[in-house]
């Protein structure tokens, strides 16, 4: 059960389906319903929803649309002393627990921290990512974020330096085999894009192929990987509470 | 000019894209054109851009949905796609853009990935559930409203709004009120 479980998971990753990860209406322009709903419609398997203050209920959406809808937090801070606490206090009740970077000391908060999942949107302000926030990353299997969003959303100069970013964080994550995820961090239904249209985005970017849907289906085995954990069963990783032990007493 | 021979012609392909914006938003074919020259010029260069030859050949818009059919050269469906897909706003509107399918005819196209993008079916006031939102709300027949808050809009479905007047969202779903 448990090896099954296991060559599951480290089963090639074009076969899992593709997630998003979208900003909520009172977030974003959209709610999480009408988010899920054009997602199924665009090949999504499933969707992750940024935002905290979003109301919905995951499994009616599941059930009416088909798409895993999963509930995660986007911790937005000045401080890694601030974003910590915030980390703590939505750790338990949230499948994901995201940190957006920014600056330096953010970048490097999250991507030591085995509590944070993933390390959203890393070079959106003046932080930077080298080489030892990517063996960080590796260490404590923070997912690092590349956002599609400034080279969908974006004109001018702004964009032709978030490409730079893409390019420099691509290059980085490559070298040390570092998890990231990807994201166009859409915040309405008119900002999602199907998966199909990131991957080709990704191929005039430069990203070799099957990247983009690997980043995309990530944030899938992430959600999985964190439920598993979060259910009663779970002890620690390769430890769980199965059914029989009780029978045999 | 006399035509040039088959074997010299251009192969194109043809793309059936989706096309969706708020609905009170004016979506006419001059200007998405030009948005999409703009996007591919922008994201492939003009070499590309002049490779890809992006042309719209149907364009049908109204009541916040649409389609359309983008002419892109053989070989060059990738980078049309990402050019298409880095179009996000018309004159400032937002707009949502998919690719439906890809085919060898614009006839094929149509047939097969374009058709049924249905109007406004109703238009009422209407609550947004959990945020304590009210505002106008337009409902089409697959379930999508979008509900004007303000001067903007905020997109949700049936499931998530309900009318003042009829308590219970999911008969409303259920039921709908086309005789409205």
């Amino acid at each position: 059960m448990t090896d099954a479980d296991a060559s599951r998971s480290g089963e090639p990753s074009r076969e899992a389906p593709p997630y998003e990860a979208a900003h909520a209406h009172p977030e974003g322009d959209a709610t999480a319903g009408r988010l899920a709903r054009t997602a199924r419609r665009f090949g999504y398997g499933g969707l992750v929803v940024r935002t905290r203050e979003a109301a919905f209920d995951a499994d009616a959406l599941r059930d009416r649309y088909g798409v895993d809808v999963v509930p995660a937090v986007e911790v937005v801070a000045d401080e890694p002393s601030s974003a910590s606490g915030a980390v703590g206090n939505f750790r338990p009740d949230f499948p994901l627990v995201l940190v957006r970077g920014g600056t330096d000391a953010l970048n490097r908060f999250a991507v030591e921290q085995d509590r944070v999942d993933v390390l959203a949107a890393p070079l959106s302000g003046e932080g930077g990512f080298n080489h030892v926030l990517a063996k960080a990353a590796v260490e404590h299997g923070t997912r690092v974020e590349f956002d599609l969003g400034p080279a969908l959303r974006a004109s001018g100069g702004s964009r032709v330096r978030a490409i730079q970013g893409l390019r420099k964080l691509r290059e980085i994550v490559d070298h040390y085999d570092a998890p990231y995820v990807v994201s166009a961090r859409p915040s309405s239904h008119l900002e999602l894009r199907s998966p199909r249209e990131l991957v080709a985005l990704g191929a005039e970017l430069g990203f070799d192929d099957g990247r983009i849907h690997a980043g995309l289906a990530e944030w899938g085995r992430l959600a999985a990987r964190n439920r598993e954990r979060r259910s009663a069963e779970f002890i620690s990783p390769g430890v769980r509470v199965d059914g029989c032990e009780e029978n045999d007493r | 000019m006399k035509h040039l021979p088959k074997h010299l012609r251009p192969r194109w392909r043809y793309l059936a894209v989706g096309l969706e914006a708020w609905p009170e938003t004016d979506l006419s074919r001059g200007p998405f054109q030009r948005e999409l020259w703009y996007a591919a010029q922008n994201l492939l260069g003009d070499a590309g851009s002049a490779d890809a030859d992006l042309t719209v050949v149907r364009f049908a818009f109204g009541d916040g949905t649409g389609e359309s059919v983008v002419r892109v050269r053989r070989g060059e469906v990738g980078r049309g796609r990402a050019a298409l897909a880095c179009v996000d706003a018309v004159d400032g509107d937002p707009v949502g853009v998919r690719v439906r399918g890809v085919s060898g005819t614009i006839r094929a196209g149509e047939e097969r990935y374009l058709g049924g993008a249905g109007g406004f079916i109703d238009e009422s006031h209407v609550e947004l559930a959990a945020s304590e939102t009210t505002g106008r709300g337009r409902r089409r027949d697959d379930g999508a409203v979008d509900v004007a808050v303000g001067s903007t809009f905020v997109g949700a479905t049936d499931a998530e709004t309900s009318v003042p007047e009829r308590s219970d969202p999911e008969h409303t779903d259920s039921n709908g009120h086309r005789d409205h």
